[in-house]
Order: C-alpha cells, then sequence, then structure tokens
C-alpha cells in the first residue's frame, strides 16, 4: 500500500469508496447486561479509546473486514503458529482481527500492579526457599509449603545469582470495572504467552498497518531487550553468556513459541539431551565438540530438569543440572522451584504475605479465595459450593477447574465428599464473570468473554511490564474455556500512549551481539545436525517414490505395449524401491496373495502412496520429513515454513485426492506434491546458509538419491528381457530419474540398454546420474569438520571415494554383458549392490561420528512413587 | 561408645555404562547422640566430580558424577561415630509425659512453636507413605485420648513387631503400604513406613530414619535383626518434648545401637543412592555389606 503513510490511509480511503458500491454495512452490539464491556458503556455508546479503531473497522465494511480476517489466518499458518491443547490436536492459533484497547490511564494503574505483584512474588519464592519467615510467623500455614508437591524440598537454600531470581511473570486477570481488575492466576514457572503476543503484534502491524500507525500504540520489543539485557547479566562470570533455549520437544503445547522466541532472540533451541553435564558445567553437545551454557531460559516444567534427583523417569531434563546450579555454574530462568508459586492457596493469603514481605496493600486484588484445609473455610466451601469455581491446588495438565453450578446434587454430593477426604487439595474460587470485548465473529461484531495476561521481566533494579500482552478470547459469548487459559483465539493488546510512541528495534544493540553470531552456525546441536540429515534423506525417499509412481501410473494406463514380464517387473520395482515388503514380490509363487495384488494393483499402489502407518509410503517418509523440519523449525527460513505447511495439508489431503483421482490418470494427483518437494529443495539450496546444517541435509539428499537411484537400477536393469520389455523398463527408468527427454535427444529412439546406463550412471554432465550424486557427496563429506588430525584418509572420506571411483571406473558395455547361468546381468547386480552396501556404511559412519547417541537412561531405582502427590 | 561404621555398595552391570549421575545419603548425620568425624569415601571408578553438602533435612548429601566406562560400581564409605545412649529415652520412660490427646492439640495450635512448625511437614502425605483408613483402623486400639503418646507408639510398634513376619524374600524396596498390610510381612523399610503411615494417618508427625545396627554385639546381648545391611525405624513428635526413635523391627527404642545415616519424610527422601545411569542394560546386581564394630578402648577393658 504504496499511500499507507498519508493520513487517512488507502485502506480507509478504498473501502470508503468500495462502501458505496457494496452496502455492508455493519452494526455494534448491545453491550450484556450484568457484564463489563470493554469497549462499550452500559448505553452502547463507545468509550472514547476506543472510538478511532472501532469506527475504522466500521469503515472498512464487512467484507473488508472478513478478507482481514483470512489474511490474518493466512499468516499464522504460514508462519506455523500453532498451539496444541491437551485435548485437541494441533492447531493453528487464531488472532481476532479487533484488538483490545486500554487507556495510558488504565494502563498506568495495570502496570503498577503487575509491577508490585512481580516484586512479591520474587520476595515469596525467596523466603519459601529460604529463610521461611512467611510459617515462622504464622502468616501462612505451613502445610501451604509442606503440602505442595511444586515445593521442591531439592531446591531449597540454593543461592540466587541476583536479586530478582524470578526472572519472568505471567499475571492472568479479568477487567471488573472502569478502574478495577482482578487477578485470577499467576504463571512462574515457565510462562508462555510473549511469544504469542509479539506474533500477534506483527501480524496485526501487517494486515492493518495504517490504523496501528495512527493509534499510538506501545510499542512490545524493549519488553524482549530487557529480557536479554536481564539474561546476559546472569552469567556466571564476566563473559558474554552462551544463552540456550531448552524445551520439551516438538511435541510440547506451546512449541511455537519456543522456536520462534529462540529465533527471535538469537539463543540455540535446545532439548534435554542436546545438553550434557561434565566436570561440573553444563555443555551442549555440537557438531564441533562440547560448548559450555550459561544460562538457560527454561521451557521445561521444574519437576521435569534432573532425573538424577527431580522426576527420575524424566527424558526431557538433563542428569546432574541442579548440582551445577547449586554450583552457581549456570543459572536457569525461572529458577527451579518457582512452579510452587502458581498455588492458589497463595492467592488465600495474599494480602496478608504483602503485608509482610513488603508492608504495602496490593495494588491488584486478586480472586476471593478459600482453602478446604481451613476448616471455617470448608465450611464456607461446604455451604456455597454451588456457586463457586473448585480448583486443585495443584493443577495437572488438561485438568479443568470444576464450576459447582453446573454440577448436579449428586455430583456435588461426590465433590464435598472429594474435598472432605482432601481438604489440602482443593481450594474454591468465587465465579467471576470475564469482561467482554468486541471480537469480529462470522460477518458481525460480537461481544465475547476475555482473559488478559499480563507479562513482567525482571530488569537492572526492578520490573519491567510488556505494555500488552496476550488476551485470549472465549469462542462463545457464554465460553468458560478462557478461564482455563485453554482457549486459542486470541486478540492483539494495544496500550495507548499519550505521546507518540518510538521505534526501537531489537537489533539496536547489535556490537554486543557480533562477537555471538559466528557460533552460532558453528554450535549446531548434534540433534539438530541429525534432523538436517535425515529431513533431506525423508524428502528424497517420498519424492523418488512420488516419481516412480507417477511413471508407473502412466506405463500402466498404457496398457496394451505392457507384456505380462515388464508389468511384473515394474510392479516388483515400486516394493524393491520404497521396501514396502512383501508387496509385490515374484519368487513366491505359491503366495495367493501375490498374485492377487498383481492382478489388482490399485488397492496396494494406494497403500504405498497414502498408508502413513507403513513404513516406505510416500505418506509416512513424508511425515517422518516433517517431523524433522519441526525439530529444525528455529533454522528455516519463513518461505520454507510455508513450503512445509503446504507439504502437511497435501500429505492430509493425500487419501482423498488419491482416491478421487483413480479412475483417471492418478498420477494428476500426486503433481502438487512432488512440485512442493521440489520447491523445498530449491529453498534450501537458494535460502539456506552455507553452514554445517545445510551441508548435512545435503549429504542426506544426495545419499538417498544414490541409494534410490541404484535400487530403481538394479530393480530394472539387471534383469534380462526382451528387447521391447527392455525398452519399456529403461522408459520406466528414465522417466523415473527424469532424464528421457535428453536420453531421445542425444541417442535418438535407439534405446539401448548401454547408452541408458552411461547416461544414469556416469554421465557427469548429468546432474541426476550416479557419478554426479557421488561426487557432490564427497565434496561436501571432504569438509566436514574432522576430530582426527592423522594424515590417513578418514573412513567416511574412504568410503566417499572408494564410492565414486568404483562408478567412474565402470563401463557400460562391462555392466551390461549376460552371464550365462543367471537371468540377470551380474555385473550390474554386484555393482549395484556393492553401492548399497557402501552408502549403508557410510551412513553409520557419519551417525557414529556427528550425530548425538544419547543411550537410553536408567534410574539407579526404580521410582514408581514419584506420581504427584 | 565409639563405632566404626564400613559401608560398601556394589553395583554390577550388564553391559557397560558410559556415565552416571548420581545422589547418595551413605554419609551418617550429626545428631544430639551422635558426633560423627569426617567419613572416608571410595569409589571406583574415581568420579570425574563430587561434592558433599547439606540437604533440606540436615542430612550429608554426596554428589558424584562418573563419566567413564565402567562395569561396576563400588562405594567404600568408612565412618567413626561416637554414640551417647544418655540421649533417647529408655522404655522406663515411656508413662510419662504427653497424653495423646495433649499431643494432637499441640500440633493443631493455630499458633504452633516454631518445632511444631517444622514437625507438621512430617504429618502429610509423602511420596511412598499415604495416610489411609485401613491404616488408622490398624493402629487406633493402642491410642486413647488419656493415654501417654509415647506408650501408645511404643504398643504400636510391639504390634507391628509381634503381627508381621519379618521377611526379606518378599519385598521390594516399594512395595505398597496396602500389599505390606494385607500380607503382614516385610522388611524393615515396610515396618517404619507402616508405623508412620499408621501414626499420620491418626494425626501424629511421624519421620523415617536409615541407619545402622551394631553387627556383633558384646557377649550375653542379642544380635539384633537387619545388622548385616542398612536399616530402618521412625521418630515421632511430641510437642515440646521433641523427636523419639522407636524400631518395630527389633520392638525397642533404640539407644546406643543404632546408628542414624539420615532422616526425612520416607524412604524416598534418604535413599542411599539414586541417580541416572547412561547404558548398562536393563539388569543390574545390587550387593551391600555393612559392619559395625563397637571400638573397645584398652582403658575400657
Amino acid at each position: 500500500m504504496a499511500l499507507s503513510n498519508m493520513p487517512n490511509s488507502s485502506d480507509m480511503t478504498q473501502t470508503q469508496s468500495l462502501q458505496a458500491k457494496i452496502k455492508s454495512e455493519v452494526e455494534f452490539y448491545e453491550p450484556l447486561s450484568n457484564t463489563y464491556d470493554e469497549a462499550l458503556l452500559p448505553s452502547g455508546a463507545k468509550r472514547e479509546h476506543w472510538s478511532f479503531a472501532l469506527n475504522s473497522l466500521k469503515a472498512l465494511g464487512a467484507d473488508n473486514l472478513t478478507a482481514r480476517e483470512s489474511k490474518t489466518q493466512r499468516i499464522l499458518r504460514d508462519d506455523g503458529v500453532t498451539y496444541k491443547s491437551y485435548t485437541e490436536r494441533e492447531r493453528t492459533w487464531d488472532l481476532d482481527t479487533v484488538p483490545l484497547i486500554i487507556d495510558s490511564d488504565r494502563w498506568t494503574q495495570i502496570e503498577a500492579g503487575i509491577l508490585q505483584r512481580s516484586e512479591l512474588f520474587n520476595r515469596l519464592f525467596k523466603d519459601i526457599y529460604g529463610s521461611q519467615e512467611l510459617i515462622r510467623q504464622g502468616v501462612i500455614p505451613p502445610e501451604a509449603i509442606f503440602s505442595h508437591p511444586s515445593f521442591l524440598r531439592s531446591c531449597f537454600g540454593i543461592k540466587q545469582p541476583s536479586e530478582h531470581s524470578l526472572i519472568f511473570h505471567g499475571i492472568d486477570m479479568i477487567g471488573t470495572s472502569d478502574n478495577n481488575v482482578c487477578v485470577i492466576g499467576d504463571r512462574t514457572q515457565a510462562p508462555s504467552g510473549p511469544g504469542y503476543a509479539l506474533e500477534n503484534r506483527t501480524v496485526m502491524t501487517r494486515v492493518f498497518p495504517s490504523l496501528f500507525r495512527e493509534s499510538q500504540v506501545q510499542r512490545l520489543a524493549m519488553f524482549f531487550q530487557t529480557l536479554r539485557v536481564k539474561l546476559n547479566s546472569l552469567s556466571p562470570d564476566d563473559h558474554l553468556p552462551n544463552i540456550v533455549v531448552l524445551t520439551p520437544g516438538s511435541s510440547s503445547e506451546s512449541y511455537f513459541e519456543h522456536a520462534y522466541l529462540a529465533n527471535y532472540l538469537g539463543y540455540s533451541l535446545v532439548q534435554g539431551r542436546d545438553l550434557t553435564v561434565r566436570n561440573g558445567q553444563v555443555w551442549m553437545k555440537s557438531l564441533c565438540g562440547l560448548s559450555r551454557v550459561d544460562v538457560v531460559l527454561r521451557r521445561v516444567d521444574d519437576f521435569y530438569c534432573d532425573p538424577a534427583e527431580l522426576k527420575s523417569d524424566s527424558y526431557l531434563g538433563v542428569p546432574g543440572l541442579l548440582e551445577v546450579i547449586r554450583g552457581g555454574k549456570v543459572v536457569l530462568a525461572n529458577p527451579l522451584g518457582s512452579g510452587i508459586l502458581e498455588s492458589p492457596v497463595f492467592l488465600k493469603y495474599l494480602s496478608a504475605i504483602s503485608q509482610a514481605l513488603m508492608g504495602e496493600q496490593l495494588l491488584l486484588p486478586s480472586v476471593k479465595t478459600w482453602w478446604a484445609q481451613d476448616p471455617k473455610d470448608r465450611d464456607f466451601i461446604f455451604d456455597n459450593i454451588s456457586r463457586l469455581v473448585i480448583k486443585p491446588v495443584y493443577q495437572k495438565k488438561g485438568q479443568k477447574n470444576i464450576l459447582g453450578s453446573q454440577l448436579s446434587e449428586a455430583e456435588l454430593t461426590d465433590l464435598r465428599e472429594k474435598i472432605r477426604q482432601k481438604p489440602l487439595k482443593y481450594v474454591a474460587q468465587e465465579c467471576i464473570s470475564p469482561s467482554y470485548a468486541p471480537t469480529w465473529q462470522e460477518q458481525k461484531f460480537a461481544p465475547r468473554p476475555i482473559v488478559f495476561t499480563g507479562f513482567s521481566v525482571a530488569g537492572d533494579e526492578s520490573y519491567s511490564v510488556m505494555p500488552g500482552g496476550l488476551t485470549r478470547i472465549g469462542k462463545n459469548v457464554d465460553d468458560q474455556l478462557v478461564l482455563n487459559g485453554q482457549s486459542i483465539l486470541s486478540k492483539d493488546t494495544w496500550v495507548l500512549s499519550k505521546e507518540p510512541v518510538r521505534h526501537i528495534s531489537l537489533w539496536s544493540d547489535k556490537a554486543k551481539h557480533d562477537s555471538m553470531a559466528n557460533d552460532q552456525e558453528q554450535n549446531l546441536s548434534s540433534r539438530i545436525v541429525e534432523s538436517m540429515f535425515w529431513l533431506g534423506r525423508y524428502a528424497i525417499r517420498a519424492e523418488y517414490a512420488l516419481r516412480l509412481l507417477r511413471t508407473i501410473f502412466l506405463q500402466l494406463n498404457n496398457a496394451n505395449q505392457l507384456t505380462d514380464k515388464s508389468y511384473q517387473i515394474i510392479l516388483c520395482t515400486v516394493t524393491e524401491v520404497t521396501e514396502t515388503f512383501p508387496g509385490f514380490t515374484l519368487n513366491d509363487k505359491k503366495n495367493n496373495t501375490a498374485t492377487t495384488l498383481f492382478k489388482n494393483p490399485e488397492a496396494e499402489l494406494t497403500s504405498v502412496i497414502t498408508d502413513i502407518k507403513r513404513t516406505g509410503s510416500v505418506a509416512s517418509n513424508l511425515k517422518e520429513m516433517l517431523n524433522c523440519a519441526e525439530e529444525v523449525k528455529s533454522l528455516l527460513s519463513a518461505d520454507t515454513q510455508r513450503v512445509i505447511n503446504d507439504i502437511r495439508d497435501d500429505v492430509n489431503a493425500l487419501e482423498k485426492t488419491i482416491k478421487a483421482d483413480f479412475a483417471s490418470a492418478p498420477e494428476e494427483a500426486l503433481d502438487p506434491l512432488v512440485t512442493s518437494l521440489l520447491a523445498l529443495s530449491g529453498l534450501v539450496n537458494e535460502s539456506m546458509i552455507r553452514g554445517y546444517g545445510w551441508r548435512f541435509i545435503e549429504i542426506g539428499r544426495d545419499l538417498e538419491r544414490a541409494y534410490q537411484t541404484t535400487k530403481l537400477i538394479n530393480s530394472l536393469m539387471s534383469p534380462v528381457l526382451t528387447e521391447h520389455d527392455e525398452d519399456t523398463v529403461l522408459e520406466t527408468v528414465l522417466l523415473t530419474l527424469e532424464t528421457l527427454v535428453t536420453y531421445r535427444r542425444r541417442y535418438r529412439a535407439r534405446t539401448d540398454v548401454v547408452n541408458g546406463l552411461e547416461l544414469t550412471l556416469l554421465d557427469e554432465t548429468n546432474p541426476r546420474s550416479l557419478s554426479s550424486l557421488l561426487k557432490s557427496l564427497k565434496e561436501h563429506i571432504d569438509v566436514l569438520p574432522s576430530r582426527h588430525q592423522g594424515r590417513l584418509l578418514t573412513i567416511e572420506k574412504r568410503l566417499s571415494l572408494e564410492l565414486l571411483t568404483k562408478i567412474q571406473l565402470a563401463r557400460p558395455i562391462t555392466l551390461c554383458k549376460m552371464s550365462k547361468e543367471s537371468d540377470r546381468r551380474e555385473n550390474l547386480f554386484k555393482l549395484m549392490k556393492k553401492s548399497q552396501h557402501l552408502l549403508n556404511q557410510l551412513a553409520v559412519v557419519l551417525s557414529d561420528i556427528y550425530f548425538d547417541h544419547t543411550e537410553i537412561q536408567h534410574q539407579v531405582m526404580a521410582a514408581s512413587w514419584e506420581d504427584e502427590l | 561408645m565409639k563405632y566404626r561404621v564400613r559401608h560398601i555398595t556394589e553395583y554390577k552391570y550388564d553391559s557397560k555404562v558410559n556415565s552416571c549421575y548420581n545422589r547418595a545419603h551413605i554419609l551418617p548425620r550429626e545428631t544430639l547422640t551422635q558426633n560423627v568425624d569426617t567419613p572416608r569415601v571410595v569409589i571406583l571408578p574415581t568420579p570425574t566430580s563430587g561434592s558433599r553438602r547439606t540437604d533440606y533435612f540436615g542430612n550429608r548429601a554426596y554428589h558424584f558424577s562418573i563419566q567413564e566406562p565402567h562395569t561396576s560400581l563400588t562405594i567404600d564409605v568408612s565412618t567413626y561415630i561416637t554414640v551417647k545412649p544418655l540421649g533417647n529415652i529408655n522404655g522406663n520412660q515411656l508413662g510419662y509425659g504427653n497424653t495423646c490427646a495433649q499431643v494432637l492439640q499441640a500440633l493443631n495450635y493455630t499458633v504452633p512453636s516454631i518445632e511444631t512448625i517444622y514437625a507438621r511437614e512430617f504429618l502429610l502425605n509423602s511420596p511412598m507413605v499415604r495416610t489411609s483408613l485401613q491404616l488408622q483402623r490398624f493402629a487406633e486400639d493402642c491410642f486413647s485420648p488419656q493415654k501417654p503418646f509415647l506408650t501408645a507408639v511404643m504398643d504400636l510398634t510391639h504390634k507391628i513387631y509381634k503381627e508381621f513376619e519379618f521377611d526379606p524374600s518378599v519385598t521390594s524396596i516399594s512395595t505398597p503400604l496396602d500389599e505390606v498390610l494385607a500380607h503382614k510381612h516385610g522388611v524393615c523399610q515396610d515396618f517404619a513406613h507402616l508405623a508412620i503411615g499408621c501414626l499420620r494417618s491418626l494425626g501424629y508427625a511421624a519421620r523415617y530414619i536409615s541407619g545402622y545396627l551394631e553387627t556383633l554385639p558384646p557377649p550375653g546381648q542379642q544380635r539384633l535383626v537387619g545388622a548385616d545391611a542398612t536399616h530402618a525405624w521412625f521418630s515421632v513428635f511430641s510437642p515440646g518434648e521433641g523427636w523419639f526413635e522407636f524400631d518395630p523391627t527389633n520392638d525397642s527404642v533404640p539407644t546406643f545401637q543404632h546408628i542414624v545415616t539420615a532422616w526425612g519424610r520416607d524412604y524416598s527422601d534418604v535413599s542411599p543412592l539414586r541417580g541416572v545411569v547412561f547404558g548398562g542394560g536393563r539388569h543390574q546386581k545390587l550387593i551391600v555389606s555393612v559392619d559395625v564394630a563397637r571400638l573397645v578402648r584398652k582403658e575400657d577393658e
């Protein structure tokens, strides 16, 4: 939009003219009675700070707003923004096109409240794991701490490196009136959300550039800047620390955010097994050996971080980590043990705690909370249970709050009994209704319940609050899910500024980080490198299978040209190349299933394409490829991510498209996938830095290509056939390898196995010939970092040299010789088998040297009692 | 009384272990009645790193990791310990002091003493000991409001001793309490857990103690059960009076023949060794030997 820097920007003027043509006037809703609406007064009039945005949006008209809505969703999908809730499968994050707007006066209050609360929680953390004055002085009963499963006794007394050891704090709150908000919960372990908030902002500024610019919205970048300065300051010694983001892995609910933050902040994204403890330090296992880690931004829950001392069967942590923390050689943000601060029991005592620890009144009230352990509270809960929310003190993943009002009499009796038996484990809270805000849904503005999460990060002297945050909205007008923090529908949060907003970039402190930049590339973890390698291999496996099947569909549908023999050989090739045994097999004459398969190959062919559970199928190779891509997500460009998304969609739709197309030209259905895979390989080559990451993708691709080619040639060209059949199979090979056109141009109509072999095996001007592939493979392997300084060739270099030389020295005529004893070309057969053997050996050697070999960890003793109390 | 304790733990693995990370509770702690000289620890293969610290419960924890391949691990601890027999009570004193009702009342004061505040941690469920109605029922006939509390605990100790069979063959470390209760047999850990579970189910604070027994008592005294391995018993809290130890495996009140290693809520807090090994196959063999020798000084003879 070129005109967008003018006032009354293009998106406005454009729509005003559109509006004249299309009557798509949209109206606001009547505010719901008995609720607080963030945007509208009870009269229906707009609050002052909302009117500019709402009027602008309204002026866009329904069609335009809906178009922007789809644009928003497209961007989120392209960026791969996902959130996996425990009840549903992975879903794309959803962003409403109407932001939540908070004016600067109200924000000043909220900000002060968050600052105070974070300071308070920081002191609470220190008290719990230190002097425990709160229980000694009777401010809280000892059980509030001792009975909570997140009170980690092994973290008691750890000396924290800075005044503010609680680095992050997330606060869930609800607006209750013009001047008041109510806090409903705190997130203190690994608060998720800041990354989603940032992504929401990025999308909104793209979709509504002028509206955003004209609204004087405070920027978010400063928050991340503070975070970065803070993390740097945590360095155990004076040097600039090596900081990593520790994620549970790609199956974690907010994995998107882990990768996104790692990327945005420029840190390595690691999993527990990428790290190891040696000599009292934490190290990252990388391609070039071990590199020291000083600060860990953790997204793994407390209990899972160290199997040696905490949850002994956890695979998400690093054994020995706690002892390194105690020694002060690594710092975690947030510190281990901070999970207990999320206990709702503290809300009951929070005013008293604030008085005791800070001598201050709380600025932000918390939701009224009763703890069943307290006899008076228990009586109150029993008497009022039907109008309270019952919450477990320790919330397990996916566990929901119970609404008394939604239970039958019998269920209430059960619940009372449960509480009576384990009063320590339950709190009750008053049922506060969320506030409402306008949301663009189903082509109209509608009120939806919202919960706002604010974030703070520790700075030098005090906390800094993100001027904004994450606003989650309920799907329906009476959606209570939003209160559980499980909604994936969100809003960008606009905090208005009184003064014009200055733009800050995260990269303004360049000088400091230049020195780190180089290291990151060399510092790829072994796991990442391995995923890159397999990403390459699986992509090629899928691509070859697709090409082969495409060719075979073409050949099959030319039925009159195929003899029985060539028909069988071609189908057997499918099984051999994709390794989907038993499948089409010839030797086994007694096997009736095999005979039936040959008569009606469609079902088997479909299965080889679409059966995701079948190893070797196109779908399963693509699934594995997508898994690898997910592992290395933080290293892929936005364009690559988009192609990956396309492939994911194609895989999901594969079965349907194939079934629909089987009757006519089924090969067409495979084309889009082949195109996407080509786009992926193109992007890898065009846009990836020529570092080890790229090299390992290429090694994976070359190695797999070479392997597939030997299988294809062996299966189709080593059998001795009639001249007619030989033409057919050679054509199949050339079509699959996309060299038929070249072949025809070069050799005219003469189909001849010798020429075919020359072109596919030996011709180095053909980039798909085996010798070209092996040459490229050798070049990559020659420049890998070597751990041996000797003068002899390393084993991987020997193997790649042997492979290349064996092929280069081969003569097509000799290879084509038929032997008297057997019905195949023994020389060709042996050379292909030998090459396959060497390729396999090479893959094993590469894996031994460069990849991570975390062995299975065992517990010294099996601990079945560690489940939550 | 002076003792020399030698505790050797040996693990043998199926296949090579490449590295391991461990936390051990094998160094006896200082107590009111027990002075401990700095223990000597020899670990083979030699750990890459090792450190001692005082844990949450005041025990001596020892952390070590090994980064060289090995198929066996030996931890050899020798400690010289002086036990003051006067510190604890003897059987005759059990009839004095708080009644059961007084104990319950004092534990539940709204403004309890600091000692009681911290004792209340041992009233709660812990990883291996959960309170239950069955445990409460099993123990309740030993207790009544006016009965002296320690007498009642001794009765419970006696009841466990009488009704349960010591049988090291049938139980692993983590036998659930209801199983122990149903089958009426177990080892010292089980009996300690059982007693603790009963006491907590009735609202009393109890903690788990791991330690050793004198291996060969002087002539004329009986050799105690469980003397050739690590032993376990429990202690209870009586507000204003302190903690008192009982040994249900030997139906006794520990005096100078019991040496304390560590205490916690239950076994899981003080297990001799926990951690992670990389490699080592599925099976491991554990050999433990304990020798507690009384040192007789020349002038005593």
